[in-house]
Protein backbone atom coordinates (compact mmCIF):
# COMPACT_ATOMS: atom_id res chain seq x y z
CA UNK A 1 0.00 0.00 0.00
CA UNK A 2 2.99 2.29 0.48
CA UNK A 3 3.34 2.41 -3.30
CA UNK A 4 0.13 4.46 -3.42
CA UNK A 5 1.67 6.91 -0.92
CA UNK A 6 4.77 7.21 -3.08
CA UNK A 7 2.57 7.93 -6.09
CA UNK A 8 1.16 10.90 -4.17
CA UNK A 9 4.42 12.18 -2.72
CA UNK A 10 7.09 11.79 -5.39
CA UNK A 11 5.51 14.13 -7.99
CA UNK A 12 4.52 16.70 -5.32
CA UNK A 13 6.78 19.74 -5.57
CA UNK A 14 5.83 21.07 -2.12
CA UNK A 15 7.34 17.94 -0.54
CA UNK A 16 10.69 18.43 -2.25
CA UNK A 17 10.79 22.15 -1.45
CA UNK A 18 10.23 21.55 2.28
CA UNK A 19 12.74 18.68 2.44
CA UNK A 20 15.32 20.80 0.60
CA UNK A 21 14.61 23.69 2.95
CA UNK A 22 15.16 21.37 5.93
CA UNK A 23 18.59 20.26 4.63
CA UNK A 24 19.74 23.69 3.43
CA UNK A 25 18.64 25.62 6.52
CA UNK A 26 20.16 23.06 8.87
CA UNK A 27 23.41 22.99 6.87
CA UNK A 28 23.59 26.81 6.79
CA UNK A 29 22.89 27.02 10.49
CA UNK A 30 25.54 24.43 11.35
CA UNK A 31 27.99 26.02 8.95
CA UNK A 32 27.46 29.45 10.47
CA UNK A 33 27.49 27.93 13.96
CA UNK A 34 31.25 28.24 14.26
CA UNK A 35 30.87 31.88 15.19
CA UNK A 36 27.95 31.33 17.58
CA UNK A 37 28.32 31.88 21.30
CA UNK A 38 26.99 28.96 23.26
CA UNK A 39 26.92 28.94 27.04
CA UNK A 40 29.05 32.05 27.07
CA UNK A 41 31.82 30.57 24.95
CA UNK A 42 32.79 31.29 21.36
CA UNK A 43 32.21 27.90 19.81
CA UNK A 44 34.59 28.08 16.88
CA UNK A 45 36.12 24.89 15.63
CA UNK A 46 35.26 23.00 18.83
CA UNK A 47 31.69 22.88 17.55
CA UNK A 48 32.63 20.32 14.93
CA UNK A 49 34.75 18.00 17.00
CA UNK A 50 33.60 14.42 17.48
CA UNK A 51 32.02 13.04 19.59
CA UNK A 52 30.39 16.21 20.99
CA UNK A 53 29.22 17.13 17.49
CA UNK A 54 26.37 14.60 17.51
CA UNK A 55 24.70 16.04 20.58
CA UNK A 56 25.06 19.61 19.31
CA UNK A 57 23.79 18.65 15.89
CA UNK A 58 20.73 16.76 17.12
CA UNK A 59 19.94 19.63 19.50
CA UNK A 60 20.07 22.14 16.64
CA UNK A 61 18.19 19.84 14.27
CA UNK A 62 15.33 19.54 16.77
CA UNK A 63 14.43 23.15 15.98
CA UNK A 64 14.01 22.28 12.31
CA UNK A 65 11.70 19.33 13.01
CA UNK A 66 8.80 21.72 12.84
CA UNK A 67 9.36 21.86 9.06
CA UNK A 68 8.83 18.10 8.87
CA UNK A 69 5.72 18.49 11.04
CA UNK A 70 4.37 21.16 8.71
CA UNK A 71 5.02 18.86 5.75
CA UNK A 72 3.06 16.01 7.34
CA UNK A 73 0.21 18.38 8.20
CA UNK A 74 0.08 19.48 4.56
CA UNK A 75 0.09 15.87 3.32
CA UNK A 76 -2.77 14.88 5.65
CA UNK A 77 -4.93 17.99 5.30
CA UNK A 78 -4.57 17.74 1.50
CA UNK A 79 -6.39 14.42 1.71
CA UNK A 80 -9.32 16.11 3.43
CA UNK A 81 -9.28 19.10 1.11
CA UNK A 82 -9.11 17.00 -2.08
CA UNK A 83 -11.58 14.54 -0.50
CA UNK A 84 -9.18 11.77 -1.38
CA UNK A 85 -9.42 10.13 2.07
CA UNK A 86 -13.11 9.79 1.28
CA UNK A 87 -12.39 8.37 -2.17
CA UNK A 88 -9.85 5.88 -0.85
CA UNK A 89 -12.40 4.55 1.64
CA UNK A 90 -14.89 4.23 -1.22
CA UNK A 91 -12.22 2.45 -3.28
CA UNK A 92 -11.65 -0.13 -0.56
CA UNK A 93 -9.21 1.28 2.01
CA UNK A 94 -10.00 1.14 5.70
CA UNK A 95 -9.53 4.02 8.12
CA UNK A 96 -6.73 2.02 9.76
CA UNK A 97 -4.98 1.64 6.40
CA UNK A 98 -5.23 5.36 5.68
CA UNK A 99 -3.47 6.12 8.95
CA UNK A 100 -0.97 3.29 8.63
CA UNK A 101 0.11 4.84 5.35
CA UNK A 102 0.60 8.22 6.99
CA UNK A 103 2.51 6.53 9.81
CA UNK A 104 4.79 5.01 7.17
CA UNK A 105 5.23 8.47 5.65
CA UNK A 106 6.23 9.78 9.07
CA UNK A 107 8.72 6.92 9.45
CA UNK A 108 10.15 7.87 6.05
CA UNK A 109 10.45 11.50 7.23
CA UNK A 110 12.14 10.27 10.40
CA UNK A 111 14.68 8.31 8.34
CA UNK A 112 15.19 11.36 6.14
CA UNK A 113 15.84 13.54 9.21
CA UNK A 114 18.26 11.01 10.70
CA UNK A 115 20.16 10.59 7.43
CA UNK A 116 20.37 14.36 7.03
CA UNK A 117 21.85 14.78 10.52
CA UNK A 118 24.17 11.84 9.93
CA UNK A 119 25.31 13.21 6.56
CA UNK A 120 25.83 16.76 7.83
CA UNK A 121 27.61 15.43 10.92
CA UNK A 122 30.11 13.46 8.91
CA UNK A 123 30.55 16.27 6.39
CA UNK A 124 31.24 19.02 8.91
CA UNK A 125 33.09 16.77 11.34
CA UNK A 126 35.44 15.31 8.75
CA UNK A 127 36.08 18.59 6.93
CA UNK A 128 36.44 20.92 9.92
CA UNK A 129 37.68 18.67 12.70
CA UNK A 130 39.28 15.78 10.85
CA UNK A 131 41.70 15.17 13.71
CA UNK A 132 38.84 13.84 15.88
CA UNK A 133 37.55 11.41 13.21
CA UNK A 134 38.61 8.42 15.31
CA UNK A 135 35.89 9.39 17.83
CA UNK A 136 33.17 9.75 15.19
CA UNK A 137 31.32 6.63 16.31
CA UNK A 138 31.02 7.78 19.92
CA UNK A 139 27.68 9.28 20.81
CA UNK A 140 26.28 8.51 17.37
CA UNK A 141 23.37 6.69 19.06
CA UNK A 142 22.05 10.16 19.88
CA UNK A 143 20.76 10.15 16.32
CA UNK A 144 18.42 7.29 17.19
CA UNK A 145 16.96 9.40 20.02
CA UNK A 146 16.64 12.26 17.57
CA UNK A 147 14.72 9.88 15.26
CA UNK A 148 12.28 9.07 18.07
CA UNK A 149 11.87 12.80 18.64
CA UNK A 150 10.96 13.35 14.97
CA UNK A 151 8.51 10.46 15.07
CA UNK A 152 6.89 11.84 18.23
CA UNK A 153 6.55 15.34 16.90
CA UNK A 154 5.08 13.96 13.66
CA UNK A 155 2.49 11.96 15.60
CA UNK A 156 1.44 15.24 17.22
CA UNK A 157 1.30 16.91 13.79
CA UNK A 158 -0.84 14.06 12.46
CA UNK A 159 -3.33 14.38 15.31
CA UNK A 160 -3.60 18.14 14.76
CA UNK A 161 -4.12 17.59 11.01
CA UNK A 162 -6.84 14.98 11.56
CA UNK A 163 -8.60 17.22 14.09
CA UNK A 164 -8.43 20.48 12.12
CA UNK A 165 -8.53 19.09 8.54
CA UNK A 166 -7.34 22.36 6.98
CA UNK A 167 -3.69 23.12 6.35
CA UNK A 168 -3.53 26.80 7.42
CA UNK A 169 -5.26 26.44 10.79
CA UNK A 170 -3.54 23.06 11.30
CA UNK A 171 -0.03 24.48 10.88
CA UNK A 172 -0.93 27.46 13.06
CA UNK A 173 -2.29 25.26 15.84
CA UNK A 174 0.74 22.97 15.66
CA UNK A 175 3.20 25.87 15.96
CA UNK A 176 1.12 27.60 18.62
CA UNK A 177 1.04 24.45 20.72
CA UNK A 178 4.74 23.70 20.40
CA UNK A 179 5.94 27.29 20.85
CA UNK A 180 3.29 29.07 22.91
CA UNK A 181 0.61 26.93 24.52
CA UNK A 182 2.78 24.24 26.08
CA UNK A 183 5.49 26.67 27.33
CA UNK A 184 2.71 28.76 28.94
CA UNK A 185 1.20 25.62 30.43
CA UNK A 186 4.60 24.73 31.86
CA UNK A 187 4.71 28.03 33.73
CA UNK A 188 1.48 27.25 35.54
CA UNK A 189 2.37 23.64 36.34
CA UNK A 190 4.81 22.51 39.01
CA UNK A 191 8.19 21.33 37.66
CA UNK A 192 7.46 17.77 38.68
CA UNK A 193 4.55 17.68 36.24
CA UNK A 194 5.54 19.91 33.35
CA UNK A 195 8.40 17.68 32.32
CA UNK A 196 5.84 15.08 31.32
CA UNK A 197 4.10 17.30 28.76
CA UNK A 198 4.54 15.88 25.24
CA UNK A 199 6.59 18.62 23.54
CA UNK A 200 8.83 18.81 26.61
CA UNK A 201 9.30 15.02 26.60
CA UNK A 202 10.19 15.05 22.90
CA UNK A 203 12.65 17.92 23.47
CA UNK A 204 14.26 16.06 26.35
CA UNK A 205 15.46 13.44 23.86
CA UNK A 206 18.00 15.90 22.42
CA UNK A 207 19.14 17.94 25.44
CA UNK A 208 21.00 21.22 25.25
CA UNK A 209 24.73 20.44 24.95
CA UNK A 210 26.52 21.17 28.21
CA UNK A 211 23.31 20.80 30.19
CA UNK A 212 25.09 18.50 32.64
CA UNK A 213 27.62 21.23 33.30
CA UNK A 214 24.90 23.83 33.79
CA UNK A 215 23.14 21.51 36.20
CA UNK A 216 26.14 21.52 38.51
CA UNK A 217 25.84 25.32 38.71
CA UNK A 218 22.08 25.88 38.79
CA UNK A 219 20.95 22.60 40.31
CA UNK A 220 19.33 19.74 38.40
CA UNK A 221 17.08 20.92 35.58
CA UNK A 222 13.48 19.85 35.57
CA UNK A 223 13.84 18.05 32.24
CA UNK A 224 13.92 14.29 32.00
CA UNK A 225 17.12 12.56 30.94
CA UNK A 226 16.97 11.26 27.34
CA UNK A 227 16.83 7.69 28.58
CA UNK A 228 13.92 8.56 30.89
CA UNK A 229 12.13 10.44 28.12
CA UNK A 230 12.46 7.63 25.57
CA UNK A 231 9.68 5.28 26.82
CA UNK A 232 7.38 8.23 27.48
CA UNK A 233 7.98 9.61 23.98
CA UNK A 234 7.07 6.25 22.49
CA UNK A 235 3.91 6.11 24.61
CA UNK A 236 2.90 9.60 23.45
CA UNK A 237 3.57 8.63 19.83
CA UNK A 238 1.34 5.57 20.09
CA UNK A 239 -1.30 7.58 21.96
CA UNK A 240 -1.44 10.34 19.31
CA UNK A 241 -1.76 7.89 16.43
CA UNK A 242 -4.43 6.00 18.38
CA UNK A 243 -6.38 9.20 18.98
CA UNK A 244 -6.10 10.13 15.29
CA UNK A 245 -7.55 6.74 14.43
CA UNK A 246 -10.49 7.17 16.81
CA UNK A 247 -11.25 10.66 15.49
CA UNK A 248 -11.12 9.55 11.86
CA UNK A 249 -13.14 6.40 12.46
CA UNK A 250 -15.99 8.17 14.22
CA UNK A 251 -16.40 11.11 11.89
CA UNK A 252 -18.06 11.46 8.51
CA UNK A 253 -15.52 11.78 5.73
CA UNK B 1 -29.02 -12.74 -2.71
CA UNK B 2 -29.37 -8.98 -3.05
CA UNK B 3 -26.27 -6.96 -3.99
CA UNK B 4 -27.09 -4.18 -1.54
CA UNK B 5 -29.57 -4.12 1.31
CA UNK B 6 -30.37 -1.11 3.45
CA UNK B 7 -32.38 -1.87 6.55
CA UNK B 8 -34.06 0.98 8.37
CA UNK B 9 -31.10 3.31 7.76
CA UNK B 10 -31.36 6.79 9.23
CA UNK B 11 -29.03 9.74 9.39
CA UNK B 12 -29.23 13.01 11.30
CA UNK B 13 -27.01 16.05 11.01
CA UNK B 14 -27.62 17.85 14.29
CA UNK B 15 -31.34 18.55 14.37
CA UNK B 16 -31.79 17.88 10.65
CA UNK B 17 -32.91 14.40 9.67
CA UNK B 18 -31.49 13.53 6.27
CA UNK B 19 -32.76 9.95 6.12
CA UNK B 20 -35.73 8.46 7.95
CA UNK B 21 -35.51 4.70 8.27
CA UNK B 22 -34.77 3.85 4.65
CA UNK B 23 -35.18 0.21 3.65
CA UNK B 24 -34.41 -0.97 0.16
CA UNK B 25 -32.77 -3.81 -1.67
CA UNK B 26 -30.90 -3.91 -4.99
CA UNK B 27 -31.01 -7.18 -6.88
CA UNK B 28 -28.13 -8.47 -9.02
CA UNK B 29 -28.18 -7.34 -12.63
CA UNK B 30 -30.54 -4.46 -12.07
CA UNK B 31 -29.98 -0.84 -13.00
CA UNK B 32 -31.32 0.82 -9.91
CA UNK B 33 -32.25 4.49 -10.08
CA UNK B 34 -32.32 6.53 -6.91
CA UNK B 35 -34.53 9.51 -7.65
CA UNK B 36 -35.31 12.57 -5.67
CA UNK B 37 -35.11 16.33 -5.68
CA UNK B 38 -32.03 18.12 -4.34
CA UNK B 39 -31.62 17.42 -0.64
CA UNK B 40 -33.82 14.34 -0.66
CA UNK B 41 -31.09 12.08 0.78
CA UNK B 42 -29.72 10.35 -2.32
CA UNK B 43 -26.06 11.16 -1.67
CA UNK B 44 -26.47 10.53 2.06
CA UNK B 45 -27.87 7.08 1.26
CA UNK B 46 -24.95 6.24 -1.02
CA UNK B 47 -22.41 7.78 1.38
CA UNK B 48 -23.64 5.48 4.16
CA UNK B 49 -23.68 2.48 1.82
CA UNK B 50 -20.09 3.25 0.76
CA UNK B 51 -18.78 3.66 4.30
CA UNK B 52 -17.88 7.36 4.29
CA UNK B 53 -20.86 8.57 6.34
CA UNK B 54 -21.78 7.07 9.69
CA UNK B 55 -25.45 6.08 9.88
CA UNK B 56 -27.36 7.21 12.97
CA UNK B 57 -29.25 3.93 12.88
CA UNK B 58 -30.00 0.85 10.80
CA UNK B 59 -27.71 -1.48 8.90
CA UNK B 60 -26.11 -1.95 5.48
CA UNK B 61 -25.22 -5.24 3.84
CA UNK B 62 -23.20 -5.70 0.65
CA UNK B 63 -23.36 -9.11 -1.07
CA UNK B 64 -25.15 -10.42 2.03
CA UNK B 65 -22.28 -9.41 4.34
CA UNK B 66 -21.47 -6.57 6.70
CA UNK B 67 -19.63 -3.70 4.91
CA UNK B 68 -15.86 -4.22 4.67
CA UNK B 69 -12.87 -3.07 2.66
CA UNK B 70 -13.02 -6.32 0.72
CA UNK B 71 -16.58 -5.92 -0.44
CA UNK B 72 -16.03 -2.22 -1.22
CA UNK B 73 -13.30 -3.30 -3.65
CA UNK B 74 -15.99 -5.16 -5.62
CA UNK B 75 -17.78 -1.86 -6.18
CA UNK B 76 -16.71 1.04 -8.40
CA UNK B 77 -18.17 4.25 -7.09
CA UNK B 78 -18.42 7.91 -7.92
CA UNK B 79 -19.87 9.86 -5.01
CA UNK B 80 -20.90 13.50 -5.38
CA UNK B 81 -17.71 15.00 -6.81
CA UNK B 82 -14.65 13.71 -8.69
CA UNK B 83 -12.01 13.38 -5.96
CA UNK B 84 -8.44 13.45 -7.23
CA UNK B 85 -5.03 14.97 -6.51
CA UNK B 86 -4.93 18.21 -8.54
CA UNK B 87 -1.16 18.15 -9.05
CA UNK B 88 -1.20 14.63 -10.54
CA UNK B 89 -2.05 13.80 -14.14
CA UNK B 90 -5.18 11.86 -15.07
CA UNK B 91 -3.04 8.75 -15.56
CA UNK B 92 -1.14 9.15 -12.27
CA UNK B 93 -4.45 9.57 -10.44
CA UNK B 94 -5.85 6.39 -11.99
CA UNK B 95 -2.69 4.39 -11.23
CA UNK B 96 -3.01 5.54 -7.63
CA UNK B 97 -6.69 4.54 -7.52
CA UNK B 98 -5.81 1.16 -9.05
CA UNK B 99 -3.30 0.59 -6.24
CA UNK B 100 -5.92 1.38 -3.61
CA UNK B 101 -8.44 -0.92 -5.30
CA UNK B 102 -5.74 -3.56 -5.82
CA UNK B 103 -6.81 -3.56 -9.45
CA UNK B 104 -4.63 -4.58 -12.37
CA UNK B 105 -2.80 -1.40 -13.52
CA UNK B 106 -3.46 -2.48 -17.11
CA UNK B 107 -7.14 -1.65 -16.64
CA UNK B 108 -6.07 2.02 -16.44
CA UNK B 109 -5.61 2.16 -20.22
CA UNK B 110 -8.96 0.50 -20.86
CA UNK B 111 -10.69 2.94 -18.52
CA UNK B 112 -9.01 5.94 -20.18
CA UNK B 113 -10.08 4.71 -23.62
CA UNK B 114 -13.65 3.92 -22.58
CA UNK B 115 -14.12 7.45 -21.25
CA UNK B 116 -12.36 9.18 -24.12
CA UNK B 117 -9.52 10.57 -22.00
CA UNK B 118 -6.69 8.77 -23.77
CA UNK B 119 -5.31 11.88 -25.42
CA UNK B 120 -5.43 13.97 -22.23
CA UNK B 121 -4.09 11.34 -19.83
CA UNK B 122 -0.82 13.17 -19.14
CA UNK B 123 -2.51 16.51 -18.35
CA UNK B 124 -2.84 17.54 -14.74
CA UNK B 125 -6.26 17.04 -13.11
CA UNK B 126 -6.10 20.68 -11.99
CA UNK B 127 -6.48 21.89 -15.60
CA UNK B 128 -9.48 19.72 -16.44
CA UNK B 129 -12.95 21.09 -17.19
CA UNK B 130 -15.84 19.89 -15.03
CA UNK B 131 -16.90 17.48 -17.77
CA UNK B 132 -13.42 15.96 -18.04
CA UNK B 133 -13.14 15.63 -14.27
CA UNK B 134 -16.43 13.75 -14.34
CA UNK B 135 -15.14 11.50 -17.13
CA UNK B 136 -12.03 10.75 -15.07
CA UNK B 137 -14.20 9.88 -12.07
CA UNK B 138 -16.19 7.50 -14.31
CA UNK B 139 -12.94 6.01 -15.60
CA UNK B 140 -11.86 5.41 -12.00
CA UNK B 141 -15.07 3.51 -11.21
CA UNK B 142 -14.26 1.09 -14.06
CA UNK B 143 -10.79 0.14 -12.75
CA UNK B 144 -10.47 -3.54 -11.96
CA UNK B 145 -13.73 -4.30 -13.76
CA UNK B 146 -15.98 -4.26 -10.63
CA UNK B 147 -19.24 -6.22 -10.39
CA UNK B 148 -21.19 -3.23 -9.15
CA UNK B 149 -21.12 0.44 -10.10
CA UNK B 150 -22.47 3.22 -7.92
CA UNK B 151 -22.85 6.46 -9.84
CA UNK B 152 -24.01 9.59 -8.07
CA UNK B 153 -25.18 12.14 -10.66
CA UNK B 154 -22.86 10.67 -13.32
CA UNK B 155 -23.80 13.16 -16.02
CA UNK B 156 -23.10 16.25 -13.91
CA UNK B 157 -21.20 18.81 -15.95
CA UNK B 158 -21.27 16.78 -19.14
CA UNK B 159 -22.36 18.21 -22.51
CA UNK B 160 -25.27 16.55 -24.38
CA UNK B 161 -22.86 14.29 -26.23
CA UNK B 162 -21.20 13.29 -22.97
CA UNK B 163 -24.59 12.55 -21.40
CA UNK B 164 -25.50 10.30 -24.32
CA UNK B 165 -22.10 8.56 -24.02
CA UNK B 166 -22.61 7.90 -20.30
CA UNK B 167 -26.06 6.51 -21.05
CA UNK B 168 -24.59 4.19 -23.68
CA UNK B 169 -21.84 3.17 -21.31
CA UNK B 170 -24.34 2.35 -18.55
CA UNK B 171 -26.49 0.37 -20.99
CA UNK B 172 -23.44 -1.56 -22.24
CA UNK B 173 -22.20 -2.29 -18.71
CA UNK B 174 -25.67 -3.42 -17.66
CA UNK B 175 -25.78 -5.72 -20.70
CA UNK B 176 -22.51 -7.24 -19.42
CA UNK B 177 -24.43 -8.25 -16.29
CA UNK B 178 -23.16 -5.55 -13.95
CA UNK B 179 -25.40 -4.17 -11.26
CA UNK B 180 -25.60 -0.39 -11.48
CA UNK B 181 -26.95 2.02 -8.89
CA UNK B 182 -27.55 5.55 -10.21
CA UNK B 183 -28.62 8.53 -8.18
CA UNK B 184 -29.99 11.34 -10.24
CA UNK B 185 -32.47 14.13 -10.38
CA UNK B 186 -32.53 13.89 -14.16
CA UNK B 187 -35.61 11.76 -14.74
CA UNK B 188 -35.13 11.35 -18.41
CA UNK B 189 -31.76 9.76 -17.72
CA UNK B 190 -33.21 7.31 -15.22
CA UNK B 191 -36.22 6.42 -17.36
CA UNK B 192 -33.99 5.57 -20.31
CA UNK B 193 -31.58 3.26 -18.50
CA UNK B 194 -33.07 1.98 -15.23
CA UNK B 195 -34.88 -1.27 -14.55
CA UNK B 196 -35.74 -0.35 -10.95
CA UNK B 197 -36.30 2.91 -9.20
CA UNK B 198 -36.69 4.26 -5.68
CA UNK B 199 -38.09 7.74 -5.14
CA UNK B 200 -36.86 9.68 -2.14
CA UNK B 201 -38.19 12.89 -0.74
CA UNK B 202 -36.83 14.69 2.31
CA UNK B 203 -35.31 11.45 3.55
CA UNK B 204 -38.50 9.42 3.08
CA UNK B 205 -38.94 6.57 0.63
CA UNK B 206 -42.00 7.44 -1.47
CA UNK B 207 -41.99 4.46 -3.82
CA UNK B 208 -39.69 1.64 -4.89
CA UNK B 209 -39.86 -1.16 -7.43
CA UNK B 210 -39.44 -2.02 -11.10
CA UNK B 211 -39.72 1.04 -13.33
CA UNK B 212 -42.68 -0.41 -15.28
CA UNK B 213 -44.68 -1.05 -12.10
CA UNK B 214 -44.01 2.42 -10.75
CA UNK B 215 -45.05 3.86 -14.08
CA UNK B 216 -47.92 1.43 -14.72
CA UNK B 217 -49.84 2.70 -11.73
CA UNK B 218 -49.98 6.00 -13.53
CA UNK B 219 -51.11 4.70 -16.93
CA UNK B 220 -54.56 5.76 -18.11
CA UNK B 221 -56.67 4.24 -20.87
CA UNK B 222 -58.16 6.65 -23.36
CA UNK B 223 -61.64 5.66 -24.67
CA UNK B 224 -63.29 7.15 -27.68
CA UNK B 225 -66.89 5.82 -27.88
CA UNK B 226 -68.55 5.26 -31.28
CA UNK B 227 -70.70 8.27 -32.30
CA UNK B 228 -73.98 6.38 -31.69
CA UNK B 229 -73.14 5.44 -28.09
CA UNK B 230 -74.84 7.49 -25.44
CA UNK B 231 -72.54 8.89 -22.76
CA UNK B 232 -74.88 7.75 -19.99
CA UNK B 233 -74.79 4.14 -21.21
CA UNK B 234 -70.99 4.24 -21.32
CA UNK B 235 -70.77 5.67 -17.82
CA UNK B 236 -73.15 3.04 -16.44
CA UNK B 237 -71.29 0.21 -18.16
CA UNK B 238 -67.95 1.42 -16.81
CA UNK B 239 -69.36 1.94 -13.32
CA UNK B 240 -70.40 -1.74 -13.33
CA UNK B 241 -66.78 -2.83 -13.85
CA UNK B 242 -65.05 -2.96 -10.43
CA UNK B 243 -61.57 -2.77 -11.95
CA UNK B 244 -62.19 0.57 -13.68
CA UNK B 245 -61.78 3.75 -11.69
CA UNK B 246 -61.32 7.48 -11.95
CA UNK B 247 -63.36 8.05 -15.12
CA UNK B 248 -62.72 11.53 -16.44
CA UNK B 249 -63.96 13.33 -19.50
CA UNK B 250 -61.16 14.60 -21.69
CA UNK B 251 -61.60 16.83 -24.74
CA UNK B 252 -64.09 16.24 -27.58
CA UNK B 253 -66.12 13.29 -26.25
CA UNK B 254 -63.06 11.31 -25.19
CA UNK B 255 -62.87 9.71 -21.73
CA UNK B 256 -59.98 8.42 -19.70
CA UNK B 257 -59.90 5.94 -16.83
CA UNK B 258 -57.47 3.92 -14.71
CA UNK B 259 -57.47 0.12 -14.84
CA UNK B 260 -56.60 -1.97 -11.81
CA UNK B 261 -53.47 -4.12 -11.94
CA UNK B 262 -53.95 -7.30 -13.95
CA UNK B 263 -56.41 -5.71 -16.35
CA UNK B 264 -55.50 -4.43 -19.78
CA UNK B 265 -57.20 -2.52 -22.58
CA UNK B 266 -58.26 -5.81 -24.23
CA UNK B 267 -60.29 -6.73 -21.10
CA UNK B 268 -61.98 -3.38 -21.21
CA UNK B 269 -62.79 -3.68 -24.91
CA UNK B 270 -64.28 -7.16 -24.42
CA UNK B 271 -66.37 -6.15 -21.40
CA UNK B 272 -67.82 -3.10 -23.13
CA UNK B 273 -68.55 -4.99 -26.35
CA UNK B 274 -70.46 -7.64 -24.36
CA UNK B 275 -72.72 -4.85 -23.17
CA UNK B 276 -73.29 -3.68 -26.70
CA UNK B 277 -70.95 -0.73 -26.57
CA UNK B 278 -68.50 -0.31 -29.45
CA UNK B 279 -65.47 1.88 -29.15
CA UNK B 280 -64.10 3.93 -32.01
CA UNK B 281 -60.73 4.16 -30.28
CA UNK B 282 -58.91 2.70 -27.30
CA UNK B 283 -55.31 3.32 -26.26
CA UNK B 284 -53.05 3.34 -23.23
CA UNK B 285 -51.42 6.63 -22.40
CA UNK B 286 -48.09 6.03 -20.66
CA UNK B 287 -47.33 8.64 -18.18
CA UNK B 288 -43.79 9.92 -18.19
CA UNK B 289 -41.60 9.21 -15.21
CA UNK B 290 -41.47 12.92 -14.72
CA UNK B 291 -45.24 13.21 -14.29
CA UNK B 292 -45.23 10.24 -11.94
CA UNK B 293 -42.29 11.64 -10.00
CA UNK B 294 -43.99 14.99 -9.56
CA UNK B 295 -47.09 13.16 -8.37
CA UNK B 296 -45.12 11.09 -5.85
CA UNK B 297 -43.16 13.99 -4.45
CA UNK B 298 -46.04 16.45 -4.36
Amino acid sequence: MFRAELRKILPYRTVWIILLLFVVLLALFVSAGGSVTLNGQQVGATLYTFPGLWQKLTYVASYFNLLLGILLIILITDEFQFRTFRQQIIDGSSVAELLQNKLLVSVALMVFGMLTVLGLGFYFGLTRAAETANKAAEGITGIALYGVQVLGLLSMAALVAVLVRRSGPGILLFLLYAWVAEPLLRFSLPDSLDRFLPAKVFNSLTPLPGQEMLDTVTGPSSALLPTEALPLALVYTALFWGLSYLVLRNRDL
Amino acid sequence: MPILELDNVSKSYGSTTALKGLTLSVEPGSVYGLLGPNGSGKTTTLGIALGVLRASGGSVRWFGQAPSSDNRRRVGALLETPNFFPYLSARQNLLLAADVKRADPRTVDQALDLTGLGTRQHDKFRGFSLGMKQRLALASTLLGNPEVLVLDEPTNGLDPQGIAEVRDLVTRLAADGKTIIIASHLLDEVEKVCTHVAVLQRGDLRAAGPVHSILATADRVILRPAPDTSIVTLQQALAALPWVSDLKPETAGIYSAVLAAGHGPADLNRALFEQGIALAGLEVRHRSLEAQFLELTR
